[in-house]
This record gives C-alpha cells, structure tokens and sequence, in this order.
C-alpha cells in the first residue's frame, strides 16, 4: 500500500516486539521525552498491521490526543512519500478510537464497562490498548494485575506509559526504575527512553517478550516522531 | 469627540442555549439605564427581551441575529454584541467574535460547560479573545458553581480560577463573597439594584480563606511585585490584585469566575466591573488589516482617531427604518457627512445618518473615534465589507467561510410571494455570506443552501414573517461534489465543417487532483499552437464543465487543467470552437481520472447520561460514523464522532427515543470525504434514473 517507509522505520517493527497478544509492555522515561509520541508510534504500527486500538488518555482531552496523531501523521507525511495520504489518514480514524478519564476514575470495572459497551455491540473490538498517563506512583501492585486480567480475559494487547524521576534511583535488579520497578514482572516488554547529546532520542530495550535483554540493545529516535533516525 | 480608548470595551457575550444569556443581557441592559423596564424573555407581560429584536427569536426564545447594543457602566462605555446560541449560525457566531475585544462567557450552573460552550469556546480561542466566565443560574435546583469551575479547567483547558463564592445556593442564594476585597455582596430591593457590603458570615470565613488562596496562587503568576509582596507576607493592595488578573485575562493565561443568577437580579453589576477591570480596551488588541496595494501584505491598523479611517461592516439589518449598517472602526474617525470608500466594490459613499443602537432604539450621533461600534444609514454594502478613507485602501481581513453542505427547493405559492421571496433571498444573501441561492436552469426551482437544516428553517420564517413570502419547501438534499483522484491525459478535436461558418480547436494536456482550492487552469503551450485569444476560452470551457459532473451531477472542485498542445484553423477556429472543444477535452480527461463523489463530513458531539453510552455509540455507527473518541464528566459521557451529513437527518428524533429525551447533540462542518463505494453506487443509480424519468 506504499506505507514501507513508516513501517521500516518504526522502531517496534525494527526491534520486532509487540507481536503477541495478551502482552504488556511499558514505555518509561523522565517527562518531556517523548513517551506520547512512541506510544502513537506503536498505535500506528498495530494499525498498519491490520490491527484496531483503543487509546486511553487519563486526564487529557480527546481533541489533544488526537492531535498528537494528527501531528505526527503530518510529520511522517511530509518527511515520506505515500502514495495515497487520506486513506492513511482514514485508515487510522477507523483504526484507533480515544476514551478519555479522569485521573480519580480509571480503573478495571470503568474501563471494562466501556469496553464493553464496545465489543458487545460489535462497533469496535480493540486489539491493543494504549494507556497514556496512568499513574504508578499511586497504583499499587493489585490494581494492574486486574488490568492485566482483564487485558487477558479479552485477548488484548497493552502498551503503558510511566514518568520516572531523575531523583529516584531506586531499580530493579532486572534494571527497570522507579516507580515501576516492583511490578516489572508484569510487563513483558519494558523500553526506557533517555535523551542524547546530539538531540535525538535514545530508546534502551530492558525486556523483551519476558526475558531480560542483556547488554541493553539500542537504537537511537527522531525526537519529532520517534521513528528510527535513518543513517 | 476624543474619546479615552482605554475606557471603551467592545464584549460579545457567548453561552449554550437556555443559560440565559438573554435574561443577563436584559439585566445589563437594565442597571446601565438603557431599558426602564425588565422584561423576561419568555415572560407574562409579551414583550420579550429588548435584544431579541425579531419576533421569530422571540417566539422560539433563542437569539438569531447579533444585535450590537451600546450602554455605559461607572465611566466606561461598553458594547454589547449578541451573539447567537445555536452552531448552525457559526458564521454569525464567527463574525461577531471577529469585531469584539473580550467576551463573557455564560454557563448554566446546573448544566455546566456543554457540547456547546465546547464550540464556542474553541472559536473564542482561534480568534483570542480574553474572556470572564459567568456561572449563571445558581438560584437552580442542583446549582455547583464549583463543578462548573473543575469543568472550564477540564473539558475547555482553562486557567479558571474563582474571584467569588456563593452565599448560598439554589433557593438560598443570598450574594457572594468577593475574594479578592474579602467582603460579601448582597443585592436588595426589587430589583437588586441596592448592592450591600458586609463582613464575610462567619461561617463562610475558613472557605473564602482558602478560596482566596488558590486565587492569589493563580494570580501571582501574573505580576512579580505580588508575588514578592506575598512572599514577604506584606498586605497586598487590591488594586494590583486587579492588574494582575487583567494581566493573565489579557494573555490568555487565566479566566476569571464570577457568579450569580441574573434572572433573581444578583451578581450582574459585579460581573460589568469585571467587565470594566479585566477585559482589554480597543489598543490592548493587536488587530490586522490586509494591505489591498500589497498584494494583500498584513499591516497593523494603529486605533488611533486621528488616522484615516479603517472600518469593517459585520453586520446588516433590514429594520422598519431601511438598512441599518453595522460597522466596527480600528482607526480613525468616521463622521456625519465624510466621504467612505468601500475597499472592495471601489464605490463611493456619503455618511448620512450615524447611529448608536440599541436593540430597537437608536441614538443619533456626529461621529465615532476608532474602536467604537456603530451603524450608519443608506450605505449599500454586503457584510464582511470595509470602508475606508479615500486614500487608504485596507480591507480587514477577508473572512473565512464555509461552502454550504445543505440546500433545498423553494417555490412561491403565487405571484406576490414570488416577488418578496426574491426580495428576501436578496437581503438574506448580503446579510450572512454562508446562505447562498440560486435557480436551477433545469428544474426552474430556486434553491437555498446553508449551514444546517436549522440555519435554512429560520431563513424560511423569515421570509414568511418578515416579507410575506409563503414558500413550499422540498426534501433538504446533501451538498455532494465530484473531484478526480488520479492524473489523466486528454486530446480532443472539436470539427465541423458541414454547410456555413465551420467550427475547429484541438485542445490537449491533461487533469490532475488539487490539494487545496478548488480549480486551477495552467496553460503550457509553446509555439503558438493555440493561439493567445484562445486560451482563456479553454479556460472558460474548462469552467464550464466543472458546474455539472458526469457522475451525480455535483460540482467539480479539486481539479487543476494543464493545456500543453492543440492546434487551429486559420478561418474556422472561434471562442466558441475552443470552448466546446475545451469541455469535450475535459469529459474525455475526466473519464480516465478515476472521478469520485465527495460528501459533507460533520463533527458530531453528543451528550447524554453515561448508561445511554452504549445505544449513542451504536446509533452513530449505523449511521456511517466513525467514533472519535468518548469522555466522561461525572455521569455524563460525550461521544465524538464524525458523521456524514446525509446520514444524520432525523437523528435528533432517534436519539430523543433512544435516550428518553435526556441526550443531546451539536454538530458542524469538518470537511469533505469520498463517498463510500456502495452508497456511491446508489446515488449514481438514483442520477441516471431520474435522468431517465426527465
């Protein structure tokens, strides 16, 4: 369809992860760095693979989560030839549906009756389930184990997002930080993005499909976009 | 007639419909003495409200046009622009935020920010204006002025920080604390024109404390003398706790909360001291105008009265005293008897009668200094025009506007009938640039087309109230156009040469999609092959065939024709030789360029209580909908979706029986999209056989 320069250059596809439902995994890094941006990049990648995803924004509205597609959509456009932009850009639309909530009110039973009101009518049933901006330092380790039943009961896949602090050096012996790394575990999948000096991003892969990656295999991002810098 | 700019401020006043924004206007109206009386808007006595100057409004109790109104308060002079509730008259909506400095902002407080106020709010935004935000209603049964405060910083990103609380609620409601004075404001007598200060009740004490606090948190941002002052616990003077919030206002940073019920006569007189304290003057506003000698280069208009005049006309009306002219001045002066020149017909005016308005009466006045909103008499212009002084030639910028997605059919039932409703659509046209009309040739029908079915409803009241023109009036039909989605070539030879004058013109080159606009002509010929004063026939031919596609019938836009070959006769080639053979060209290209039907796409938001998620969710996707996204606030979800208009007539009846009446929605234009296949197929089904049947 014309979209290989998106797909090559998305850093999942290159790492190749995220292919397996009923995985989770979790992007972490200390605020500004991009943490939004690559979660859309795994949103767009599930999506040219056929894929439908759910984002969840908590505590963002739903016309600030879909510029960030919007954005970066037009960024990629201007950057990479596609022969047919609008059904890129309709494809994604039809692909990707945003669910906002307030902080106070995310939880497995609220998301699970909206999902539900979904799946069961047949309008939308979601692979993948983005969360952007779900808060670590206050869930403890029960909350996301029913997030991740739940995950598992509707054979979904879910990517998470997690702030860490430059002033919190606690880690997990598996090299996961603070405030996740108690419920490392959890996630099959954990990457942490780290900023370089020549401006562009750097993204660390701790754990892949549950094992731990020794070495810390790298690659480095467009800060823009978060697709793998060419050359 | 110098004026002190920095005491004139031009507001709009912008709410959903039914918070009262009319009742607050009649208020003002009220306690700066331009009315005598009050009347409510769907009140005992059948007056209406003074603002809802046509009686359509009235009897629906919503405001349509957007009156401009002109009052004073404690040395300041205010207008007022009324703008319309409902989002079908966006232009409306649109235009008057174009010439106001600052707005308020109306909110129910048992409502709260709705789909509505989610759309105005994103115009205010685009447009920058400042604004104050009013919590209406709070004598109302289940009023939270608080939740209405979480609900501007939530579902509209606003900075909103209170600068009152209620003494009281609901039934209840006695006045509020004032936080930045720290005193509490009672409004006696009948009418509430008595205003009362006292201490804070005691039992409010510890609340307004805190409340005070987060105020000034917010507010020291804006000014670093207060910060240093709190930090150094000193007392702060309430007047640089005014600056500091007409400093954040001003930048767009911060939204000042105020509240009250206009309709039991409190809060209003503390909110026009916002008014006068918060909200910018003409000079605190950077206004551009377009330089028509620069090719349109962007230039600053400087509000200074002593300049040449720069004026925009937002908006006509037709009242029972001929055409009234509202104009907005940026700079210079305008004055009874000077000669104005409207930048964009060239024409010449004289300035004849000048008149300061207010709803329905009016006030003759000599001149007006820049800044100022006023309306002139007998000055024949469309609304969106500028005038100048002779000498300048400026136009504030050209308004963005909409292409119409809806239109239908209307037919005079006689002869007098058919006179006005021409009379009507030729006023109606001028006055709002997003209803259009036309004949079509082949039906001999007059069609409207607008924004919205509701848009062209009120236009037919109109027309049967204002003018007595009785119309009947057609199924509403989707404004569908046809654009190409590939290249292709074309080379066609227009011949005949049998008996008399013959006619000839070859004409080759190719179409090819346009991202942006509508037409493009490019002519590539070398050599002389077509020669000069047949080129703007291709042009002309081209244009010709956009008006009808082959497929539907719609207009053709996205389309640019290059013209690279061709060749001629020396005695039988002609203008129109060259345009037939240009429209047989552009058939022949349009054919292989893999034509497609395109249809108005809305932004759809419908509210409703969160059980009914689930059915609201189900209705838009069997309308072709896709699903944007869904919040909840509370109980309520709001679901967004984008939604093609065909699709979405009748469906406020189905979501009242879907929901039992308790959802609701608003919708505007997005953008255009390709049909899908299938309904494609139908329509072209639907074109041929009534082709057939003709």
């Amino acid at each position: 369809m014309g979209y290989e320069p998106l797909v090559q250059q998305n850093p999942l596809r290159v790492l190749n992860m995220s292919r397996e439902n009923n995985q989770m995994g979790l992007v972490m890094a200390r605020a500004g760095l991009g943490k939004t941006a690559l979660l859309v990049q795994i949103a767009l990648d599930a999506i040219l693979r056929g894929k439908r995803v759910i984002h969840v924004s908590i505590g963002e509205s739903i016309e600030k989560t879909k510029s960030w597609y919007d954005d970066i959509l037009q960024v990629i456009l201007q950057e990479h030839t596609v022969t047919r932009p609008h059904e890129l850009i309709d494809m994604v639309a039809q692909h990707r549906m945003i669910m906002t909530f307030k902080e106070a009110a995310f939880n497995r039973s609220r998301l699970e009756e909206r999902l539900n009101d979904l799946v069961l009518q047949d309008i939308f049933r979601p692979n993948c389930l983005i969360v952007d901006g779900f808060d670590f330092d206050k869930a403890d380790r029960s909350d996301l184990e029913d997030i991740k039943n739940l995950l598992e009961s509707m054979n979904m896949q879910a990517w998470f997002s997690a702030i860490s602090h430059r002033e919190d050096e606690r880690v997990s012996p598996t090299g996961v930080p603070a405030p996740c790394h108690e419920i490392d575990d959890l996630f099959d999948m954990v990457v942490l993005l780290k900023p370089q000096s020549n401006a562009t991003i750097q993204l660390d892969i701790i754990r892949n499909s549950g094992e731990q990656v020794e070495g810390g295999k790298s690659m480095n991002l467009d800060p823009t976009t978060m697709m793998v810098q060419e050359g | 007639m110098k004026k002190d700019l920095k005491k004139v401020r031009n507001i709009g006043i912008s709410a959903h419909i039914d918070s009262g924004k009319t009742t607050l206007t009649e208020r003002i109206l009220f306690y700066t003495q331009r009315i005598h009386a009050i009347h409510e808007v769907r009140g005992k006595d059948g007056v209406g409200a003074t603002m809802d100057s046509m009686e359509l409004e009235k009897e629906r109790g919503i405001t349509i046009q957007s009156a401009a109104t002109y009052c004073s308060w404690k040395d300041h002079a205010i207008n007022i622009i009324d703008t319309p509730g409902h989002v079908d008259f966006t232009i409306e909506v649109e235009r008057a935020l174009r010439v106001l400095d600052g707005a308020v902002l109306i909110l129910c407080s048992v409502g709260g920010v709705q789909s509505q106020s989610i759309t105005v709010n994103r115009q205010m935004t685009r447009y920058k204006v400042p604004r104050i935000a009013f919590i209406n209603k709070c004598d109302r049964t289940g009023a939270n002025p608080y939740r209405v405060t979480q609900q501007l910083r939530d579902k509209l990103q606003l900075n909103a920080v209170m600068l009152q609380m209620p003494i009281g609620l609901e039934s209840d409601l006695e006045g509020m604390v004032d936080l930045v004075t720290m005193k509490a404001v009672y409004f006696d007598g009948e009418q509430g024109d008595k205003i009362r200060i006292e201490e804070i009740p005691a039992e409010l004490m510890d609340e307004a404390q805190a409340k005070r606090e987060e105020l000034m948190d917010a507010v020291s941002m804006f000014s670093d003398e207060l910060m240093e002052k709190m930090l150094e616990e000193e007392e702060i003077p309430e007047e640089m706790i005014h600056e500091a919030i007409r400093r954040g206002t001003l930048a767009l940073e911060l939204t000042p909360v105020m509240m009250g019920s206009a309709y039991k006569n409190k809060g209003v007189q503390v909110l026009l001291d916002a008014v006068n304290s918060y909200l910018p003057c003409p000079t605190d506003v950077e206004n551009t105008a377009l330089d028509l000698d620069k090719e349109e280069a962007e230039i600053s208009v400087t509000n200074d009265s002593e300049d040449p005049l720069v004026a925009l006309a937002f908006k006509l009306e037709d009242g029972r005293y001929g055409q009234l002219t509202y104009i907005r001045t940026y700079q210079g002066t305008i004055q009874k008897g000077d000669t104005i020149i409207n930048t964009r017909t060239g024409k010449k005016a004289k300035v004849g009668r000048l008149v300061r308005m207010h709803a329905d009466d009016m006030e003759e006045i000599d001149g007006a200094g820049a800044g100022d909103i006023v309306a002139l008499f007998g000055i024949d212009c469309a609304s969106g025009d500028s005038f100048c002084h002779p000498g300048v030639n400026l136009s504030m910028s050209s308004m963005h506007v909409p292409a119409p997605v809806i239109s239908l059919a209307i037919n005079p039932v006689d002869n007098k009938a058919q006179i006005n409703m021409s009379k009507a659509l030729n006023r109606f046209t001028k006055e709002d640039p997003t209803f259009k009309t036309f004949v079509d040739h082949e039906t001999n029908e007059t069609i409207i087309s607008g924004m919205g079915e509701l848009h062209l409803e009120v236009y037919i009241e109109r027309m049967k109230r204002e003018y007595k023109a009785d119309v009947e009036v057609g199924a509403p039909q989707v404004a569908y156009r046809e654009t190409i989605t590939q290249q292709a070539d074309f080379d066609y030879t227009h011949k005949k040469q049998t008996g008399g004058s013959g006619q000839y013109g070859r004409v080759a080159g190719f179409l090819e999609p346009l991202e942006e606009g509508e037409y493009e002509f490019v002519d590539k010929i070398v050599g002389g092959v077509i020669p000069r004063e047949f080129i703007s026939s291709c042009d002309k031919g081209f244009q010709r065939s956009l008006a009808k596609g082959t497929l539907i019938g719609a207009p053709i836009t996205g389309v640019r024709a290059t013209i690279n070959d061709g060749s001629y006769h020396a005695v039988d080639s002609s203008d129109v030789a060259f345009q037939t053979a240009s429209i047989g060209a552009f058939r022949q290209g349009y054919a292989k360029a893999n034509p497609v039907i395109m249809e108005p796409v809305m932004k759809v938001a419908v509210e409703g209580p969160s059980e009914f998620q689930g059915a609201i969710m189900g209705s838009l996707n069997q309308r072709r909908g896709v699903i944007i996204g869904t919040f909840e606030e509370g109980n309520y979800t709001v679901v967004e979706a984008e939604m093609p208009l065909a699709e979405m007539f009748g469906y406020s009846t189905t979501l009242r029986s879907l929901t039992q009446g308790k959802a609701e929605f608003t919708m505007e234009f997005a953008t255009y999209k390709q049909v899908p296949r299938s309904v494609a197929d139908e329509l072209v089904k639907a074109y041929e056989d009534q082709k057939k049947d003709a």
